[in-house]
């Protein structure tokens, strides 16, 4: 018996320093990594250390890029979502945009092959990328200054407002997505917020959805039609530059806005 | 045996050490990411305060200026700086409304220069006006400088921190000195409100902000005209609802803040599943402003040119003359069609209406009319001075031109300027080149992006 009572605490100091020695490697390993950055930035002891990581890491990518990538059933990661998405554009495909190759979109794929004419596969291969207008790793690399129109376009902008909307505005009728999108352009064209979209939305204190980290959930095919529709100039708002919910607003402040509309649950104004 | 009744008192204090490495460690680790963001914003500040005090210099070698390429060259610096500043600012973890107004005089200082560096560009040394207006920002400017070094001589001390960023640090320095970040630039803000209002032409200006929409007409309509209005343009668009709209609410100061202030109605009936239709009419005029249904499209099988066709058709029968397509995007089963005024063959590019057009059964789902109700009006279009060969030797010489016209494009803010339209290609890519037939400037290019969802400029 008393070996046993004496077995298990030994079992336990050792399970327990393993813990501990763990979250302890991990906070080195922060530490590391933003010495890195400063490195990086030039300012370090170590130059060299870091600048031969950072050429490593471009190696690694440059070299990745030149493979062919081809996504299929299973695959995961971004540009299975922006294969999702394209189809979703093109209606194709009517489900989440969750980055991850599953019956929904392998069907979607075919179907989209068949319309076009490609080999009817599943897969998404450089033929079929080509044909959605996706071109994988390899952005911009060998074009010309002055064609090629797979580096150029507003999707990020639009992708990025569609977050925006569905963290902000999700229980809301689509013309309140609308409006909310609305609002983000107005802010980007009036001179007392910054000018552009990314720096108008992640602007310190500007939206809840933001602070929070809602922005990051994935937005639906309804946040990305608002988003499109509000960069495409419809306006429900009327040019307001402000919302806020009546029964959630904590800011005095806010309350000595003046009112233009109320859509859904949010007033707006200036 | 006589061990039994230590067991648990040692696995918890086992369990309670665990806890306190994690604990510390937890505590390592956000102090870590605490240091790592407050260096950051440091450096924001200071990056901040340097743009601030460049924008100063600049502006006052501007005042010594005489010669044209100084000025421009020293106006496009003051812009640059600003521009900068401008961006540090709002990356600052202070709530907007503190900072707006002194984000607004950033930008106007950025886009004043730039036009008055426009103005050197075409001959015109900055004009006694222009002089004050830039001693006056000068003086602000001083200003500012003045109170950032003093902020930031009070971060140095450690006295503020920059890096409070949680809503509950926030609260417990608000209460703690009132000296934080936040209510020192408050008082900034104060001070910043008072520069004279800047007249120039450009987007940020406050004439051009506060520019009254042209093209409403003058006849005052009521709640329920607009009412009347609205049901008779759906039954244009080919719909007998026989649901009464109802009427958004509206703020108190629609009338004024409103770009055009209107009536907004919504066709929405809980029997059937009919998805809800939008339309707002202005309130002067009558004008249908813009128009919502929000109807999902499953099986899009029309082409883009009959959907082009019948959004033409729409425009022509609800009274919108002379308009002509121009460029048209495609998402989720709709068609966009941007369609201009044309006046005398000349294409108005200000007067702007979007037509959205379902994808599988051609019904039209949406109108934007703002920008054509903002800007339309009767124009006395000038005669070219230039003719169109003489615009084109202004050209790149290898820009392989397919077509040549005349087009009235804004220019910054409510300016507009007759200019020959040259579309071409160069290097492999699309692009479009405006010389105002005026004066033979080259005024602007756009770059065309064609894609399979349609066109995009740039």
């Amino acid at each position: 018996m008393k070996r046993i009572v004496l077995l298990t605490i030994v079992c336990m100091i050792i399970v327990f320093s393993a813990v501990g020695y763990y979250y302890w490697d991990n906070s080195q390993n922060e530490t590391e990594f933003f010495d890195q950055d400063n490195n990086s930035t030039g300012d370090g002891l170590n130059e060299s250390e870091g600048v031969e990581t950072y050429v490593l890491q471009n190696n690694a990518q440059a070299a990745q890029a030149l493979q062919p990538k081809i996504l299929y059933w299973g695959s995961t990661g971004q540009d299975v979502k922006n294969v999702q998405w394209k189809l979703l554009q093109w209606g194709y495909y009517n489900s989440a945009v969750d980055g991850i190759y599953g019956t929904r979109t392998f069907n979607a794929v075919k179907r989209f092959q068949r319309q076009n004419g490609l080999l009817v596969d599943g897969v998404v291969g450089p033929q079929t990328a080509a044909a959605l207008g996706l071109f994988f790793g390899d952005a911009g690399a060998g074009r010309g200054t002055g064609g090629g129109a797979g580096t150029l376009s507003r999707n990020d902008d639009i992708y990025l407002m569609a977050r925006a909307i569905h963290g902000e505005a999700r229980g809301e009728p689509y013309i309140g997505k609308v409006a909310v999108a609305a609002v983000v352009l107005n802010r980007v064209e009036h001179p007392s917020f910054p000018n552009t979209i990314a720096s108008v939305i992640y602007q310190p204190g500007a939206f809840t959805a933001v602070a929070d980290g809602q922005i990051n959930l994935q937005p639906d095919s309804e946040s990305l039609r608002a988003a499109r529709d509000a960069m495409n100039g419809w306006d429900p708002t009327y040019g307001c530059r402000y919302y806020w919910n009546p029964a959630t607003a904590t800011s005095r402040w806010i309350w000595s806005r003046s009112v233009v509309i109320k859509i859904g649950k949010h007033w707006f104004g200036n | 045996m006589k061990y039994k009744n230590l067991i648990l008192p040692i696995i918890l204090a086992i369990a309670l050490i665990g806890t306190a490495v994690w604990g510390y460690n937890q505590y390592a680790v956000k102090n870590e990411f605490e240091t790592a963001l407050n260096n950051s914003y440091q450096r924001l500040f200071y990056d901040l305060k340097n743009h601030v005090e460049n924008v100063q210099v600049s502006l006052s070698k501007v005042l010594l200026a005489d010669s044209r390429d100084q000025n421009v060259l020293l106006l496009s610096q003051v812009m640059q700086q600003a521009s900068m500043a401008e961006e540090k600012l709002s990356q600052m973890p202070v709530s907007h409304f503190e900072l707006a107004k002194t984000e607004k005089f950033l930008n106007q200082v950025a886009e004043y220069c730039f036009s008055v560096s426009e103005n050197c560009l075409e001959g015109k040394p900055p004009n006694q006006e222009q002089r004050e207006a830039l001693v006056n920002l000068e003086q602000y400017t001083q200003h500012l400088t003045k109170e950032l070094s003093h902020l930031h001589n009070k971060i140095k001390d450690g006295s503020l921190s920059i890096g409070a960023i949680t809503r509950e640090q926030q609260q417990q320095l608000q209460e703690a000195e009132g000296d934080m970040l936040n209510t020192r630039l408050v008082q900034l803000e104060e001070k910043m409100t008072d520069y004279p209002e800047l007249i120039y032409d450009g987007p940020f200006s406050d004439q051009v902000m506060n520019i009254k929409p042209k093209g409403l007409g003058d006849r005052k309509v009521s709640a329920d005209e607009a009412r009347d209005i609205a049901v008779r343009f759906l039954k244009q668009l080919g719909r007998q609802e026989a649901i009464t709209p109802s009427m958004m609410e509206e703020g108190q100061h629609m009338d004024k803040q409103a770009i055009i202030p209107s009536y907004t109605f919504v066709f929405e009936s809980n029997e059937n599943e009919q998805p809800p239709i939008y339309i707002g009419v202005s309130k002067t005029g009558g004008n249908v402003v813009w128009l919502e249904n929000v109807r999902f499209i499953n099986n899009p099988k029309l082409s883009i040119e009959d959907a082009q066709k019948k959004a033409g058709e729409f425009l022509s029968k609800v009274g919108y003359k002379n308009m002509e397509p121009n460029y048209n995007v495609k998402y989720d089963g709709i068609g966009v069609f941007n369609f201009a005024y044309t006046q005398d063959d000349i294409t108005i590019y200000t007067d702007l209406i979007k037509v959205k057009v379902a994808l599988d059964n051609g019904e039209i789902l949406g109108i934007d009319a703002a920008q054509y109700l903002k800007a339309h009006h009767q124009r006395d279009l000038p005669e070219p001075e230039i003719s169109a060969d003489e615009a084109q030797a202004r050209v790149k010489t290898n820009f392989d031109i397919d077509s040549v016209r005349l087009a009235v494009i804004p220019r910054t803010g409510v300016e507009e300027i007759l200019c020959y339209e040259f579309k071409g290609k160069y290097n492999g890519g699309d692009f479009i080149v405006y010389v105002d037939a005026l004066t033979g400037r080259e005024e602007k290019i756009l770059k065309i992006i064609q894609d399979e969802n349609g066109t995009l400029t740039f």
